[in-house]
Parts: C-alpha cells; structure tokens; sequence
C-alpha cells in the first residue's frame, strides 16, 4: 500500500495536500480493525460512449473514463477498456468532474447561544475574545449526517470545502469529499485558509462594525508581536517566555502569508474595508462576496483576490400594491436589475471567482440561480469553472480535482443533457470510484396523446389526452373543447397510473388504469366504475406549446445586454463625480465672508483651480469661467457640523466597552447615505463623523467633505487634524439604559473621572516602555512591546496629535476634565453639547477649548434641565469659540437658521452669528486654514442662498467644495422627473420577469437596506410610545410608523 | 458626594419634583387696554398699519385706526412693533412631561391600548417650565395629547397661563387620540420580529380596535335607549365620540395607515381629523373631498424614504394647500419635542420658504389650528368679540431673528420671562463680576 504526501506550490504559500493513493482496493479506514469479513467490491468502471467534459471548455464527444481504484486511470474517445473493469453506458449523457459546494458553513451541531468558543478543554490557552478562535479547526464543528451529504450529492457535488460559520477569526477550513465513507478517509486538505469576518452584536464585545474591525487590527498586531516575542526568547531564554496562545500561534501563518484569509463581507464597502486592512499587514486576502462585486471591479481587480460569490439575487420585492411599492428603494430596484449580472461582469473583467450557495434562502435553487446568471451573461463556461476548476485551484487540491483527467480522483457527475440547460437531470454522481445514484432517468410522456379503451363489450372509447410535467405529470382529458382533469397521475417505475372522473366523458363513476410507458407509446389495463376491467393504449401524437416560457425568454433575452450603467448612489445619485470647473466668478452677490472682510454687499467672488483667488467687487471672468449672477443673492462658506453621525454603518457607539479609544469611526463611512445629499442640499460641506457618547472614552473620528459620489477614503479631508470621542454624564454612566445596566464601571461621576484618569496614567506609562524599547540598542532576544490601541490613541492626545471632543452636559464635569487636561498636559478641541458651558466659560476661555453645542435643546434628561439657548451667545460674549452642532440628520440640513439662533437668544450680531456654522467649528477642528471662511487661498466651499442665510424664508440654491458643484435645486428638480422615470421603468420590468410572488409575501429586502445606517443620535423620548414616533429624530431610511429606538444604541 | 446628595435629594422630592416655575400668572384684565401705533395682523381680515387694538374684560372690543379708548384705559405704545394672534399648537405633550429621562415626570401614557377614559388635563401641569419656554416665542394655546397604546386618552385645549388646570382649560374634552397600528412591514434595524409576526400583529390590533368600537356602539346604544347597563368609564369615554360631540384625531403617519383609517372612518361614519407626516399629501385628494383636517407634525423631519425629495417635508404644506386640505403646523407631540414647541413658528416659516405663501404660512400656526380644534369663535384671529390672546413682536414671528415683546392671554399680560432667561440672566451675573461682561 502506498502513501504518498504531495507537496505543492500555490501562490507563493505552501500547501500539503495528503493525497492518498491506493495501489488496491477502495479506499478504507487504514488503521481500524476490520470486523468480519473483508469485503472489497470490483473497483474498476469504464464510463462509456458519453459526451465528456473534462475541463471547462474541453469536450471529448463519446468518450470513455476509466477508473480504477477511485482514480481516473484513462479518459479519451478511443481508450481500451481494460478487461477487468465493469461497463457503464452512459451513451447520450454528459460527465462533468464533480462540483465542489464552495463555502459550506458550518455550524457546530448543538446550537449553544452567544459564545461560540472552541469547544476544547478549558485549559487551552485561548484569546481573550471569544469572538476570536483562528486555532479552531472547522472539523471540530463538523458533523454531517447521511441525509446532509446525500442532499449535497443531489445537487452534483461530489466535494465541499467546509467553513467555520462564526466569530471574527472563526477558524480554519477544510476540503472533504461527500462520500458515505469515514470520515478518516474524506478529508481532502486541512488549513486551507483562515476565516474572518465582521461579526458584531448579540450584547457582547464588539457591539459595532468598527469594533469589529478594530478588534481584528488589534488581534493581527498581538500575532505580530507573538511571533516576535516568542523568537526573541528562543533566541535569549532571558526572563519570562511571552504568555502561551494558541490563538495567536495560529495566526502566525496568516500574517507571514502563508495562509490565505478569506473574509465574508456584507456590502461593497465592506471589501474596500478588507483592502485597508490587507495594505496594513499584507496579508493574502480572498473574499466571501456579498453579491454586490460589480461595484467595485477596478478595486477587485487589483487586489488580485478569489471572488467567492454568492448567488443571492433580490426576489419577492413587493411592487403591486402602490402603497408598498413606495417603500421600495431606487438603489434596491437597480440592485435588483443588476445583481443578476455579478458574475458575467466579474468574469468579464477577468477577476477569479468561484461561486457558492451560501447566502441562498433555499440552498436548493442553486442551480436556478447559475441559470440565471447565464440568462444574465454569464457563460457556461465560467460558470463550470466557477464549480469544479477555481474552486479546486483555490483550495489547493488542483492536482485532485477539478478536472477529469489521468491521475486525478474520480469525482465525477453525469447528467442527463448539458449541465446548465434548463430540464438537464442529475443521474449519476462518481466519488473516488463510487457510484452514487442521484435519479433514475426520468420518464417524460408530456405531449399529447390519443388514449384508445378497448372494453370488453366491444365499446372502444378515443379520448385526446394533454400531459405536461415530467414525473409528476398532469393529465387532461379532452372532449371536444371539454376538459377534464384527472384527479391522479403518477409516474413510476416506467409504469404510468391514472384515476380520473368518466361522468363527462360518457362514462360513471371513477375510472382507474395503470401501465408501462415505452418509446412514444403506452400500454395497459384498467377498471371501470362497475369492475370490469379493460386494455388500453396510448399513442403520442406531438409535444405542447409553451407559450409562458416564450414570453419569459423574450424578456430575458432583453436583460442579458447587462449594459445599464450602475448608479453607485441610488436615487440623487450620478453616474460620476461633479467635475471642477478651473474658473467660476460668482457675481454681485451679498457675501458673507466669515473672514475678516466681514460682509461684502455686491461682490464677486472668483474660484479658480478649487482655490478661492479673489474676492472683490467689479471682477472680470477669464475664459470659459462658469459665472453665477447672485445679484440679490447671498453667498457663504460651506457650513460646517462638528458634530455629526451621518453616514456611519452598523453602530455609531462602540457601546460594549468603557474605553474604546482603539475603535475608528473612518473604518465605517457609509458613503452612499443619503443623508449626505441632503444635507448638501442645507448647504452643509463639511462634518466631524463621532462616535456615540455611551462610554467615557470613545471612538476615533472622521472629518470629512461631503463629497456625495465618492468612496469612504475620498470624503475624507487630508490633513484635518485625528480626534477621539469623549463623554461625560448620564450617557457614560448608563443612568438611562435601563435597571439591566447598573455593574460596568462607571456608574457615577466620580468613576467617570477616575476611569479616565486612570487610562491616561496607563498610556504614559505605555509610552514610556515604548521609548525605552526604542532607545535600547541591542534589539536583538529583546521583545518589542505589545502595540496597544487603545492606548496608543491615548498617547497621542497626551502628545499633542489628536483632539478631544468631549460630550458633556453639566458644569461639574466640564471642569473635571478639564483639571485632567491640565494635569495632563493637553488640550481639548471641542466640549461637545457643552450645554453648561455657560456656567464655567471663563474656563474655556482662558484655556482656549472650544464649546460645540446644540442651538436650544433641553429638558430631555436631568442633566439638560438647565440646559438655555443663549447658551451660545453667553459663552461667545466672554470669548469662547462657540459653534452649533446638529448631532442629527435631520438638523444637520438647516445649521444656517440655527445659526440665526444666536441672534434670538442672546443677541449675537449675525455676521458672528454665522460664523458658529462656517469659521469656527472650522477651527475647532483643526481645518480652518482650510476651510471655514471666503478668504483668498482658502478652499472654494461655498454656498448660494436665494436670500439672508439667516432667515427662515430662505433656500439653498447651490453647494460648492472645491470649485465643483455637488447641489444645485434646479439639477435637484430636473432629477426627480428621473427618479421617477426610472423607477417606473425598474418596476414594468420587475412586473414582467416575475421574479419570486411580487404579493406581500416574504417581503425580501424590500427596503434593500444593505448600508445600514443607525438612526442618527436624537432618541430620546419617544422610545416606548407607539404612534408617536418623532420624524426628525430617527435616520429614515426605513419606515417609522410607530416611534422607536434604544436608548442602549445611541446617545446625546 | 456632591453628585450622589443631589441624587438623593432629588429622589426624595420625586412626588413633589415639578417644581413651580417662577413665573407668576397674571390676574384677570381689570381695566381695558389698547395697544397703540403698531401694524395689526389680524389675520383673518387685513393688515392695518399703524392701528390700535382695544380690549375689555380679556375680549377685543376694537381694531382699526382711530379707536376711542374709554376711560381707565391703558395706552401702550407700540410703535414699529407688530402684533398678531396668539400661536396655537394643534399637538402636543407639553404639561404631561417635565423630563422624559426621569419616569416619574412622565405622565403622558397610560397602561393599556384602549383607555379613551384618562384626560389630559387632569395632569397638565401648569407649573412645568416647559410652558413659560415655550409661550415667550408667542405660543399662547395647545392642545395637550396623551400617548401610547392605540386609544391614547381624551385631550383638552390649554392657555399657556394660569394657576390650576380648570383656569387653563380653554376647552374640554377637545377630542380622542387613535393611534393607527402599523400596517406595513418593518425591516429596520431594531425590528426583532419577522414579516409574518409583523402582518399577525397587524390584523389582531385592527380586529381588536374593531370590537372595542362596536362595544362602545352597544354600550352607547343600550345607555342612549334606557336600557340599564352598569356604568362603564372607559366605555363612556367614547361616548362624545359616537355622538360627534367632539373629533377622532387619528395619528397615522404612513400611507398605508392613512389610507386604513380613512376606510375604517367612513365605513363607521366617525368625525375624522388626521395628525401626520407628509404621507397626508399622497391621499391630499380624499382629504380635502371629505374635508378632513391635516395637523401636520411638523416641517423639521426627513423624508421617510430614501429616494424621495429632499424637501418633501418642507412643501408637504404647499402640497396640501394646493390640494385644497385645511392643516395646520403642530409638533410631533413627542415627549422630546414637547421642550421644543417653540420652534414651531420656525417650522411654517420653512414652509413659506418652499412654497407656501407667507400669509398661510402664518394662518398655519394661528387661525388653522383654532378652526382645526374648533376654537376659532374665540381665538386664532384678531377680531371684535374674540379672546384678546395675542402678541407683540419686532417683526414676524416665522423669523427666528425677531423678538416676542409682549403676550396678553385673555387681556391678561404674561411674563414672558422663563427658567432659561433666569439662568441667563444669572450667569451674565457670574461674568459680570468676573469683569468679563459689561
């Protein structure tokens, strides 16, 4: 007996592939007793005279296979059939290398909730995070019965490559064959990848999207440092070893790049998340698809990554009902029409991908759904490839299968008629020489027949019959244009039985016969309603039109162009980004500098390049300037809101920690949020994107543009200074969570402080070792600290690199952390809300700390009860740089009349006044060289009133960043026409494919809310009273009906 | 420790926690009072420049150019200034709630799904400071609304001043709140229950609303005929429902629920006023044909869904008024927004930015709401013979720049101060002595 291990190269990593390979006998437990007899069967098979398609693309018509011990030992159209081998006709059939079920989640069989930790001893050294189990091997999970593999080996896959279906690093995967036999001999390939994905919630750490991704960050950083640690102390036995974990220990292979890790996304932005993190510890990524990859070609392209795609395409939208189609989204129609396309137009660009089931409502219409997919372009070809070559490639057993050739195992499929074809039938499944039967060849009578009784009287009766369906056939007997349907018929054993009424067909009662179908005729005997028996024949006459089937082709073949541009955006969207126009002069306009020219009535302005290059009045335009006549208009900087939540997926707080410094607010921009556009359409163009205020020490931020039609990365504002959220107060201390949270650190005011004290203290001392480390000479069998990120971010606020914008109410606690700051020796950029501030300003004043606060909200929580809307004023008037935030969505679109505000309660001059939306948040932020103010070098943001930026009764007309305009009413308006063309347009052709019931049922995606964007922070109040849901106080991309939200999820 | 004694002080004061505010309310008009000089906005009629307003006894008795002041009156001079209705505020929760974190402020909601038997203005707590915040930007009446379940309670109209509920009830009971039930299906992320529970949920809250009605029928039925039925409170409560004594304000938000309650009221033949969102417009038709008011919460919101414009809540007051619906601008009447009912003038305003005219848009927070409540004999324009509930302002009071000068309720003249402008005043104290402020 032989026992060969092959190594093999792939991709720069490699891979042992125990191959097993038997001189004799099939394949069997090697070192198990044998109980009884030995049993071994003639393992020798031609295949023979059938159409073999060895590889995609590669067809041998009549050929013949040879297998022998489970190997393919010969394949070819004039190969010898070995005396010994057993012969199988498969003339007029097809053979297909058996498929591999790409990304089979698996589960462990006891359903245990929440933890999903290995399930090994307890002394095992594992990660802190339970979401956290690289060392586990999806075999442990892994328990398949013979039901699941014969249900697997109906839909043609003789292989599966099985992985871990939970955690963050779920652990690692495994190819095994789909065979009844043990276990011990099934397994194809171990630790062919490691698994990832950006799990969150379920009341434990993470809780969000960017707590998942930074616990990822941190988790590959601790491998780093394990390898290194653990090599410095092999190398110098000095001192104590590193700490033991098998979870680190594991990962050592993915971040040296020797295992692939492929991770499972939700969205398209997801995988652009997945590329930041493979740009910072290259790592070999492959991706689990979220179906919406057309997105994003040119990224996926270069990453050079394995597409593993899913074949979920939208069905069951409910659009008949007006009322219900409404709620439908544009950007959830045009997925709808283009999701079908995914895989053509990856293949088009030339990107490898394999194609699973996983992510399928019913996993049985997997092959409905390539057929779709080719309906939609895609070839059958690649849609092979995608099942048995890739795939095989991919998981390191290309030398095994995928293909059906000399050498490899027989893994082979038989099918009826080509594999994709609609009616195509699964016969026969071949794994390693063993014969699986998945379905005799089915007996098809549909047609229409001629039914002759011939009774024993004489009486001879013709009655037409009409029969669709195969295997379950209907019958319908006829006559003249009487139709009756038989209340039974079914197909059996080649033997037909029929039961219909005779009553109108001149006969009584129930009528019975049963016989065998041969070639285009059938046969038999029968009963009638008295006893008698008579003989009966059928003869075919001709096949029945399908007239449904045509209609549905026709509109399929109008889909399979696929040349509808994608609208990343949705409705509001465009086709590309706004172009910067090199020259605009904005003419004879009030304009309201922010700067100090103060306002200038009847001026120009002049952007070139992006860049503010003159203002002043009587400016002649150069050439091919765009002019804007603002005579009787107002002009001002693009307003800016220091504190916003818009646009951030799946959690604003990182609410399961009380310090969560290490959590980025930049790793989860939701770039398609419409709330972007429409607050563009307020004039808005810059914003501070925080964290929540659920814990002491939040997230990182993002300050961005709002560049509606671009990526994450792109809204970004280069150079803006790094800031954190901080809170204070009620929030931080759960005092409106509910009676559940009363035993994480803080509960008071006083832990508040302490808390955050303490961490500082913890991050000098980090500091510290760093700098010892990094002055040491020696470096060699010294370990490099372990890279904290938490506390990293700490240190940079102690050294000056990154601000802190403080959610605070009460005048006690401003002043604490500011005596902290003091003591600590940095600034603080902003108190946001600051609703107190007024009662310490001489404080912030003198220390420069900027107050970011709410216009005039109050009253919603004990600590706002002496909340007061001069608040702003007061704090301005002893030289606070105050501005007003909108912490909402909704307020975010109107900051102009906020500003107004000031003027109300306070009595704020209006040219200041304007300045807490435009100037001073700007500088608050750290971008007021920048952005803020029209001053001649800054950048062209600016907006065009219809009247005094301060008046209620006045519109946005126009928003400009940087010389390109990004809202304009007048496009607005022309693109609502659009809007509502398309749609039309979208739901005629849903209405005509009819995809899935279209009738309120199931109601899949019908929001199509794949970016999920958490309501925006104002929901206090209305969270447990149904039918007063407050509209302005919830993110709206969904219904609202009834008011909603937890307190637990976001907080002001 | 600081902290931890307020605590507890706090809590042992719950009972007694709504503290009075500060404001003392006016005693009745004892001598007649003419506003002199100012641009009268009557706004059921002309603007008058340069007009007088008289009034006796807490009702106008004169409007125009030349009036005759009788004896003992007080002149005010009000020149350059303007004066207009008092604001109305159609819907909303103020006096229920003081500080919605706190539970025992909140006294918006009773237990229960049906319970049309519990009034509003047994709890409105005159004292909230709420109410001076809100009645110094010139809101001068409310409707005050309970909340949840599906029947809510019975509401009344309020003054924004007075020493006990009855002195402030301007008229009682106003109506019923219905709630409409979710009719459609919920995918948003805080939704844990599937489609099918959802649509479930829906039919039993819709066969539960239908029994409690025909209960209510037989009840009044068999009470109307002499039949001796024992005496049933929450029952009963629907009586003034059933007779048409006063309105079923229907709070449906979303088409589909708007579309329902219109079937179920015409189909009952109930007395209808709808209190929405933007949704109304897109049954603008129906509305206006069977003249069912809209109390719209509120121009200040998002569109409901994503593709839909920008503005849709900003012209939904346009859209209705071209439709030919009677509406006017109210608040949500969510516990948040009862702190912040004072900007409803700010939100019509928004609306005149898009659309509507200017003149509407002031009638939206002034003679609407008064006709919409039925409360339009007495209040909601500047005519002979109605309340003298009015302000004076620098300008128009849809500006949030302008100022509320004055406010009379009934000839009485508020204090227009507030706990907001005391603590303002108090700090400009603190800087003052610090030297930081003149």
């Amino acid at each position: 007996m032989a026992f060969r291990p092959m190594l093999r190269r792939f991709r720069g990593g490699t891979f042992f592939v125990l191959l097993t390979v038997f001189g004799c006998g099939l394949l069997f437990a090697q070192t198990k007793p044998v109980e009884g007899l030995h049993d071994e069967r003639p393992s020798v098979h031609a295949l023979t005279n059938a159409t073999i398609v060895q590889a995609p693309g590669r067809v041998i018509e009549n050929g013949t296979v040879i297998i022998r011990d489970g190997i393919i030992e010969n394949v070819g159209k004039n190969v010898s059939i070995p005396a010994d081998a057993r012969q199988w006709d498969y003339s007029g059939k097809m053979i297909y290398a058996g498929l591999i079920d790409v990304y089979a989640e698996t589960k462990a069989a006891d359903k245990g909730k929440g933890s999903d930790k290995k399930s090994g001893s307890a002394a095992a050294p594992s990660y802190w995070n339970d979401r956290v189990h690289p060392e586990k091997s999806v075999l442990e999970l892994y328990s398949a019965s013979g039901k699941d593999l014969a249900s697997s080996r109906k839909m043609g896959f003789t292989s599966a490559w099985l992985v871990p279906a939970k955690g963050i690093f779920r652990g690692s995967s495994a190819v095994v064959t789909l065979g009844d036999g043990d276990i011990h001999e099934r397994i194809l390939n171990r630790d062919v990848a490691q698994h990832l994905a950006f799990e969150s919630g379920g009341g434990r750490y993470p809780g969000s999207l960017m707590g998942s991704i930074a616990l990822i960050r941190q988790t590959l950083y601790d491998a780093q440092w394990y390898g290194g640690a653990t090599s410095a102390y092999a190398a110098s036995s000095a001192g104590l070893p590193p700490e033991a974990n098998d979870a680190l220990a594991a990962l050592q292979s993915v971040i040296n790049g020797r295992q692939l890790l492929v991770t499972a996304i939700g969205n398209d932005l997801d995988l652009l998340r997945v590329m930041k993190l493979r740009d910072e510890f290259g790592f070999k990524p492959m991706l689990k698809g979220s179906g919406h990859e057309y997105r994003q070609l040119e990224t996926l392209k270069k990453s050079r990554a394995v597409v593993i795609l899913p074949l979920n395409f939208p069905h069951d939208i409910d659009l008949t009902a007006p009322e219900n189609a409404i709620n439908v989204s544009l950007m959830h129609l045009q997925h709808w029409e283009q999701a079908p396309h995914n895989p053509a137009r990856l293949a088009a660009a030339g990107i490898p991908f394999a194609l699973t089931r996983s992510g399928l409502d019913k996993k049985q219409n997997f092959h409905k759904q390539i057929q779709k997919a080719i309906e939609h372009g895609l070839s059958a070809d690649d849609a092979l490839a995608a099942l048995t070559t890739t795939p095989a490639k991919i998981l390191g057993v290309g030398s095994a299968l995928g293909t059906i050739e000399k050498g490899k195992r027989a893994h082979l499929l038989v099918t009826s008629k080509a594999l994709f074809e609609k009616g195509s039938d699964k016969l026969d499944l071949w794994i390693d020489g063993k014969r699986y039967e998945l379905k005799k060849p089915s007996t098809d009578i549909s047609g229409k027949w001629d039914l002759r009784m011939n009774q024993h009287d004489g009486v001879t009766r013709t009655i037409p019959l009409e029969i669709t369906g195969t295997d379950k056939p209907k019958v319908t007997l006829l006559k003249g244009d009487h139709k009756v349907k038989a209340d039974k018929a079914s197909i059996s054993n080649k033997r037909l039985t029929l039961l219909f009424a005779g009553d109108s067909l001149d006969m009584s009662g129930k009528i019975r016969l049963s016989g065998s179908i041969r070639d285009g005729s059938m046969h038999g005997a029968g009963e009638l309603a008295d006893g008698t028996a008579f003989l009966w024949e059928a003869t075919f006459k001709e096949t029945m039109a399908d007239k449904k089937s045509e209609k549905k082709e026709a509109a399929k073949a109008e889909d399979k162009m696929g040349d509808i541009p994608i609208v990343y955006h949705g409705a509001f969207g465009r086709s590309g980004k706004p172009q910067m126009q090199k020259h605009i002069l904005v003419k004879n306009a009030t304009i309201w500098t922010s700067g100090p020219d103060g306002i200038l009535e009847d001026a120009d302005m002049l952007i070139s390049n992006g860049k503010i290059a003159k203002i002043r009045a009587g400016l002649y335009a150069p050439g091919g300037a765009t002019v804007i006549d603002a005579k009787g208009k107002h002009v001002t900087p693009g307003l800016i809101d220091a504190h916003s939540h818009s646009g951030i997926e799946r959690g604003v707080n990182e609410s399961q920690q009380a310090v969560t410094s290490e959590v980025r607010i930049g790793d989860v921009i939701n770039s398609y949020s419409i709330a972007f556009y429409r607050e563009l359409a307020g004039g808005l163009t810059a914003s501070n994107l925080l964290h929540g205020s659920a814990n002491p020490i939040g997230g990182q931020n993002a300050v961005i543009k709002l560049r509606w039609g671009s990526l994450p990365e792109e809204m970004k504002i280069a150079g803006a200074p790094e800031g954190i959220k901080f809170a204070l107060g009620e929030n931080v201390k759960q005092a409106n969570w509910g009676d559940k949270f009363t035993t994480r650190y803080p509960q008071t005011r006083m832990g508040v402080e302490t808390i955050i004290r303490d961490r500082f203290q913890a991050a000098r001392e980090y500091r510290d070792a760093w700098q010892k480390y990094n002055a040491g000479k020696k470096k060699k069998g010294v370990a490099a600290p372990r890279r904290d990120l938490e506390l990293e971010a700490l240190v940079e606020i102690l050294e000056g690199k990154r601000l802190i914008h403080c959610h605070s109410y009460r005048q006690d606690e401003i002043l604490m952390l500011t005596r902290v700051a003091q003591e600590f020796g940095f600034k603080i950029a902003t108190f946001q809300h600051v609703l107190e501030g007024y009662k310490v300003a001489e404080e912030l004043s003198k220390l420069d700390f900027g107050a970011s606060t709410f216009s005039d909200w109050w009253a919603y929580k004990f600590e706002v009860y002496d909340a007061i809307p001069h608040n702003g004023a007061l704090m301005h008037d002893v030289g606070v740089n105050v501005s007003f935030n909108s912490d909402s969505n909704e307020l975010a679109r109107r900051m102009n009349t906020e500003a107004a505000k000031a003027v109300r309660y306070g009595g704020v001059a209006p040219v200041d006044a304007l300045k807490f939306v435009t100037i001073n948040p700007a500088y608050q932020l750290g971008i007021d060289k920048q952005v803020g103010s029209l001053e001649v070098g800054k950048d062209g943001d600016f907006v065009v009133w219809s009247g005094d930026p301060l008046s209620t009764y006045t519109m946005c007309e126009q928003t400009w960043i940087e010389g390109a305009k990004y809202f304009d009413r007048q496009d607005d308006i022309a693109m609502r026409d659009e809007i509502r063309t398309e749609r039309a347009r979208l739901i005629q052709k849903y209405l005509a494919t009819g995809d899935g019931s279209g009738g309120g049922k199931g109601m899949k995606g019908s929001s199509g809310r794949i970016y999920d964007s958490h309501h925006s922070c104002r929901d206090h109040g209305d969270h447990d009273h149904g039918g007063h849901g407050d509209d302005g106080h919830h993110d709206h991309d969904e219904h609202q009906d009834h008011g909603h939200g937890t307190l637990n999820e976001v907080r002001r | 420790m600081r902290i931890q004694i307020l605590l507890y002080i706090v809590l042992a004061l719950m009972p007694a926690f709504l503290l009075a505010s500060d404001q003392v309310p006016a005693p009745p008009q004892d001598h007649p009072i003419a506003l002199v000089g100012g641009t009268v906005h009557t706004v059921s009629g002309d603007v008058i420049e340069n007009g007088t307003i008289l009034f006796v006894d807490g009702k106008i008795t004169a409007i125009g150019t030349s009036v005759n002041l009788p004896a003992g009156t007080e002149s005010i001079d009000v020149a350059g200034k303007h004066i207009y209705p008092s604001l109305i505020v159609a819907n909303t929760s103020i006096g229920l709630v003081e500080v919605n974190a706190v539970r025992a402020t909140r006294d918006y909601s009773e237990v229960g799904d049906f319970k049309p038997e519990v009034r509003s203005a047994i709890a409105y707590n005159t004292d909230s400071e709420l109410i001076p915040v809100s009645r110094a930007n010139g809101i001068g009446i409310i409707q005050s609304v309970p909340l949840g379940g599906v029947i809510s309670g019975t509401s009344s109209v309020m003054m924004m001043d007075g020493w006990t509920y009855e002195t402030t009830t301007l008229k009682g009971p106003s109506g019923v709140h219905l709630n409409w039930p979710r009719m459609g299906v919920s995918t948003a992320w805080w939704m844990t229950k599937s489609a099918e529970e959802q649509l479930k949920e829906r039919d039993k809250n819709l066969a539960e609303l239908d029994q409690f009605l025909a209960e209510a029928r037989a009840y009044h039925h068999a009470r109307k005929n002499g039949k001796d039925h024992r005496h049933n409170t929450r029952l009963e409560a629907m009586v003034p429902v059933l007779d048409g004594s006063v309105p079923l304000y229907i709070h449906a938000n979303e088409v589909r629920q708007i579309q329902a309650a219109l079937d179920w009221t015409a189909q009952e033949n109930l007395k209808m006023i709808l209190v929405s969102t933007a949704d109304a417009c897109r049954v603008a038709g129906e509305l206006a044909q069977r003249k069912i008011p809209v109390i719209l919460t509120g121009t200040h919101t998002l569109p409901r869904r994503r593709w839909e414009d920008y503005d849709t809540p900003f012209t939904a007051p346009k859209r209705l008024s071209e439709a030919g619906v009677t509406f006017c601008i109210a608040s949500s009447g969510s516990p948040f927004a009862a702190a912040h009912i004072r900007n409803i003038p700010f939100q019509a305003g928004t609306a005149a930015a898009y659309g509507l005219p200017k003149s509407e848009a002031l009638k939206s927070v002034t003679l609407y709401p008064a006709q919409i409540l039925g409360i339009d004999k007495q209040v909601g324009s500047l005519e002979i013979g109605k309340d003298a509930t009015l302000i004076v302002c620098s300008g128009d009071p849809l500006e949030i720049m302008n100022q509320v000068e004055m406010q009379f309720i009934q000839g009485r003249k508020i204090d227009l101060n507030s706990r907001h402008t005391q603590l303002y005043e108090k700090y400009q104290a603190k800087y003052k002595q610090l030297k930081m402020l003149k």
